[in-house]
C-alpha cells in the first residue's frame, strides 16, 4: 500500500530500549519500512515481559509487527560494514546505543554526518546524548520520576487510602512511550526540511514535556505535590463492581452531579454556587458521592451521568477495552496469529482517514529479512 | 532555521490535549495562530478555582509562543473569516466535541472545498465516530477508558487517576500525527483528516498489557514492581519526601549493588543468585536496599549508583527540574518572558536538532486578539476599515 502517511521510506532501527523500539513502531504503522538491525541473539526486547503463556514476548509483538529484521552484530567484524550498507539507503536511524559505545561503532554523530549525510539520525536515550547526564542509565521507572510525574503520583483515593507509601509509576512503559512518540515526532520534523541531521530526544524531557503543567505551575509559585493537587472532589470513586472516575469543572456538569446524587440540599446551598465554595467543602461532597456510590452498579451510574453531561467513565479493565464498545466500532484492534494462537493488537490511536491503519500480521524472527543486506543500495526516498 | 519553519497552523483547539499539540509544533517552528473568542474564554484566560487561580494566567505553557486573534465562530462573517485563514495555513487543528466543526460550517468537507490539500487534525475524547464521540471528557476520563488508570496503582488498591500528562501525551501523538500526514502530502499532494482519539492513545500506552491479556495472560496492577527487575522500587532517602528510584536489571548490576550496600551475605544467597531469583524473593530485597538508601543523601546515592552502571534517579519534583544544569543545556528548560516582562521557567523544544539549536520558545502567552494586525492585516490583506467593521459587527469578538 502506497497510500500509508510515511511509505517509501527506510527506518534502519538499532533498538534496545521501548522508547527507540516505540519510535520505530510509530514510523511502521505509518507505513516506513523498518529494518531491525539486531544482534545475533536478537533484540533483547525480545525476552522482555509480558510474556504469553509459551514465552513470546507481548511487549515486542506489540513494538515489532511488521519490522524487518536483519542480524548486524556489534561483536562481529562486519557490523561497520552492514550498517554502512543499510544506512546507504536509509531515510532515517533510530539508535540508542549508549553514547560512550558509539564512536566504537561507527554510530557517533560526525561519523554518521560524515558518511551518511542525508540521514535523519535519531538518538533516542534515556537522558539524550548531550548534557551532563548523557551518559546516566535510566529504566522506566527512574525516567517516570526524572520527568517529575512519578512524584506527583498517585492521587485522590490511593492517596487517600495509602499516604504513607512512596509515589507510584504509571502501569507499563508510560515514560518510555512518552520518549518513543516525542523522537519520532521530532524525526519528522528534521525529515521535513529535507536534510539530513542529527537529532537528539531524551526520554527525560519528553516527559518534562508532557508534565508541563507542573513547571508552569512552578512558575505560578507552587511546587505540587501527589497529596495536595489531588481535585477536591470526583476522582476514582468505588463502585458495588467497580470503580468509576469522575471529574466535574463545569458549572452544568456540577448541576447534573446534583441530579445524579438528588442532592436537593446542595441545589439550594447559597455556598456550593461556584467552585471556589465547592472546593473549600471538597471533603464532605466527595464523603456523600463515595457513600452515594458504594452501593451502586457501574454501568447504570455510567449510563445515568453521561445522560445528564456529568463527565463518568468506568475503569476500564483489559478484557472490557478490547471488546469495548466504542473500541469495536472504531475497529482498533487487529487479530494477529501467533505460535501462542491469536492475539489482539491495537492500531494506532490516530487515523488519516474514517479507517483505522491495518495493522501488519508478520512478526519478524531473527535475522529474517537477511536478504536486505545484498540488495544494491540507494533507494533513499528523500536523498 | 527551525525545521517546520514554512508551516503555518490555524489553531482552534483550546484546554490541554489539543494546544499542547500545536505548541510543540510551534516550538518547532511553525507559525501558530489560535483562534479565539472572548465568548467563551479558553481556560487560561478566565479564574481556575481547582488550582486556586482567581483570575486569568499571566502564563500558560501551551498557549505560548503562539499569535493570538479573536474569532466569533458563532458570526456568519466569522466563519468566512475563519476559511480565508484556513486557506492560507497548512493544517488546521481542532479539539472540540466531534461534529462541533461540522456544526459551526467548518467540517472537513468545507475546509477541503477552501484549501484542497489541508491537513485537518481533530483530537477528541473518543473519536470522531462509533456510539461513544460525543462523550465529554478528560484526562483522568481518557485513562479510566483506555484501561492505563485500571493498570495503575497498588496490587492492594484502586485503580489511579491520570492527569495532565495523558492530556499532553495525547498532543504529542497528534503532533506525530500531523507530521506524518503533511510528509504524505508532500509525497502525493493530498490532504487529510487526522482523527487523534484520546482513549486510545490511553489504551496504546499499555498495548502490550491488552496483546498479553487477549493471549489469556492475567495482567493487573503491581504498583512500582517490574514483572522481571528487582530490587526494583521507589527507596526512601535520609531526607523527608526525597525518595529514590532504583532499577536492578542483571545479575552483574546486583553483584555491583550488594558491594555497594556492603552486604557480602546478599551477593552470596542463592534466593537472589538470577533475576528469576530475585523476582520471586523481592520482597525480602526491599528491606535491605530501602535501609541502604534511607542513610543517604538521594543525589549521592543516585551518582554512586550511577557510577556503577545501576539505573537510578531521584523522583523529582519541579523544583529541582527547573534548576537543572542538564536540562538547562539541552534546552529542554529554558527562562522566558510572560505578558507582563517577568521572566520563569518553560518547557522548551522536544528534542535537540543539529540543523537548528535555538530556544524552542520566543515569546510567552499571547494577549487576547493581540497579533490581529498581523494576521488579519498583513497575511489576509483586510484593510484597516474592513477590520474595524467586523469588529463592529462582532465577527471579530
Amino acid at each position: 500500500m502506497t497510500d500509508k502517511p510515511l511509505s517509501g521510506l527506510r527506518v534502519i532501527e538499532r533498538a534496545n530500549g521501548v522508547a527507540a523500539a516505540q519510535a520505530g513502531r510509530l514510523m511502521c504503522q505509518m507505513g516506513a519500512e523498518v529494518v531491525m538491525a539486531e544482534p545475533s541473539t536478537g533484540s533483547p526486547l525480545r525476552e522482555e515481559h509480558p510474556l504469553l503463556p509459551d514465552g513470546q514476548s507481548a511487549l515486542f509483538i506489540y513494538l515489532s509487527l511488521g519490522k524487518r529484521s536483519v542480524v548486524c552484530d556489534p561483536a562481529t567484524p562486519d557490523f561497520r560494514r552492514n550498517m554502512h550498507k543499510l544506512l546507504a539507503g536509509a531515510d532515517i536511524l533510530i539508535d540508542d546505543t549508549p553514547v560512550a559505545e558509539r564512536a566504537g561503532l561507527g554510530l557517533d554523530e560526525a561519523t554518521i554526518a560524515g558518511d551518511h549525510p542525508h540521514i535523519v539520525h535519531l538518538s533516542v536515550l534515556p537522558f539524550g546524548a548531550f548534557g551532563p547526564k548523557a551518559h546516566w542509565k535510566g529504566d522506566e521507572i527512574n525516567l517516570i520520576h526524572a520527568g517529575g510525574e512519578g512524584f506527583l503520583l498517585p492521587n485522590g483515593l490511593t492517596a487517600d487510602l495509602f499516604p504513607d507509601r512512596p509515589p507510584l509509576k504509571i502501569a507499563g512503559h508510560f515514560a518510555e512511550m512518552q520518549g518513543g512518540t516525542t523522537a519520532a515526532m521530532a524525526a519528522l520534523a528534521a525529515l521535513w526540511t529535507g536534510q539530513g541531521q542529527f537529532v537528539d530526544a531524551s526520554v527525560q524531557d519528553a516527559n518534562v514535556a508532557v508534565g508541563a503543567f507542573a513547571v508552569q505551575r512552578f512558575g505560578d509559585g507552587s511546587v505540587e505535590h501527589r497529596l495536595t493537587r489531588s481535585f477536591k472532589f470526583g476522582g476514582v470513586i468505588e463502585c458495588a463492581d467497580g470503580y468509576v472516575e469522575l471529574l466535574t469543572l463545569e458549572n452544568r456538569q456540577w448541576q447534573g452531579l446534583i441530579e445524579l446524587l438528588g442532592a436537593k440540599d446542595w441545589a439550594r446551598d447559597p455556598h456550593l454556587k461556584d467552585e471556589v465554595g465547592r472546593s473549600a467543602r471538597g471533603a464532605e461532597i466527595n464523603r456523600r458521592i463515595r457513600d452515594w456510590a458504594r452501593t451502586r452498579k457501574v454501568e447504570e451510574m455510567v449510563a445515568r451521568a453521561q445522560t445528564l453531561g456529568v463527565p463518568m467513565a468506568r475503569y476500564n479493565a483489559p478484557e472490557q477495552v478490547l471488546s469495548g464498545t466504542q473500541e469495536t466500532a472504531r475497529g482498533i484492534f487487529a487479530t494477529i496469529d501467533t505460535p501462542d494462537g491469536p492475539v489482539k493488537v491495537q492500531a494506532l490511536p490516530f487515523r488519516f482517514g474514517p479507517d483505522p491503519l491495518p495493522v501488519s500480521d508478520t512478526l519478524p524472527g531473527i535475522g529474517a529479512d537477511q536478504s536486505i543486506l545484498s540488495c544494491p543500495a540507494g533507494r533513499r526516498a528523500t536523498a | 532555521m527551525k525545521p517546520l519553519a514554512d508551516l503555518r497552523i490555524a489553531d482552534f483547539t483550546v484546554h490541554a490535549a489539543g494546544p499542547f499539540c500545536t505548541h510543540m509544533l510551534s516550538q518547532m517552528g511553525a507559525e501558530v495562530i489560535k483562534i479565539e473568542t472572548a465568548l467563551r474564554p479558553d481556560i487560561f484566560r478566565k479564574p481556575h478555582a481547582v488550582y486556586g487561580r482567581h483570575g486569568p494566567a499571566t502564563f500558560d505553557q501551551v498557549s505560548s509562543n503562539k499569535l493570538s486573534v479573536r474569532l466569533n465562530l458563532k458570526h456568519a462573517d466569522g466563519v468566512v473569516l475563519a476559511k480565508k485563514l484556513v486557506s492560507i495555513a497548512d493544517v488546521a487543528a481542532e479539539s472540540f466535541r466531534a461534529g462541533v466543526m461540522s456544526r459551526l460550517g467548518l467540517g472537513y468537507d468545507v475546509l477541503r472545498a477552501v484549501k484542497r490539500d489541508i491537513v485537518m487534525v481533530s483530537v477528541s475524547s473518543s473519536g470522531q465516530d462509533g456510539p461513544e464521540s460525543h462523550f465529554a471528557g478528560y484526562a483522568p476520563l481518557f485513562g479510566a477508558w483506555g484501561g492505563l488508570g485500571y493498570l495503575s496503582g497498588h496490587a492492594d488498591g484502586p485503580p489511579v487517576e491520570m492527569r495532565h500528562v495523558m492530556d499532553h501525551s495525547v498532543g504529542m501523538h497528534a503532533a506525530l500525527a500531523t507530521l506524518a500526514a503533511l510528509n504524505r502530502r508532500r509525497r502525493t499532494g493530498k490532504g487529510c483528516h487526522v482523527d487523534v482519539a484520546a482513549r486510545e492513545v490511553a489504551s496504546s500506552l499499555v498495548g502490550d498489557f491488552l496483546t498479553a491479556a487477549s493471549g489469556g495472560v492475567a495482567v493487573g496492577r503491581m504498583g512500582n514492581d517490574d514483572m522481571a527487575r528487582a530490587p526494583h522500587g521507589v527507596f526512601p532517602t535520609a531526607d523527608e519526601d526525597r525518595w529514590l528510584s532504583v532499577s536492578v536489571s542483571s545479575d552483574a548490576e546486583w553483584q555491583r549493588l550488594a558491594a555497594i550496600m556492603e552486604q557480602p551475605n546478599l551477593a552470596e544467597d542463592p534466593r537472589f543468585a538470577t533475576q528469576a531469583d530475585r523476582h520471586a524473593n523481592r520482597r525480602e530485597l526491599d528491606g535491605p536496599v530501602s535501609q541502604w538508601t534511607a542513610e543517604r543523601n538521594g543525589e549521592a546515592a543516585a551518582e554512586t549508583l550511577q557510577a556503577a552502571g545501576i539505573a537510578a534517579h531521584i523522583s523529582w519534583a519541579a523544583s529541582d527540574i527547573v534548576l537543572d544544569p542538564h536540562m538547562r543545556a539541552r534546552g529542554a528548560i529554558l527562562d522566558v518572558a510572560e505578558t507582563d516582562g517577568k521572566r520563569r521557567a518553560a518547557v522548551g523544544r522536544p528534542a535537540r536538532f543539529a540543523g537548528d539549536d535555538s530556544p524552542g520558545i520566543t515569546r510567552g502567552t499571547p494577549a487576547l486578539g493581540g497579533d490581529e494586525d498581523y494576521v488579519y492585516g498583513e497575511l489576509l490583506g483586510l484593510g484597516r476599515a474592513r477590520i474595524d467593521a467586523l469588529v463592529e459587527s462582532g465577527a471579530i469578538y
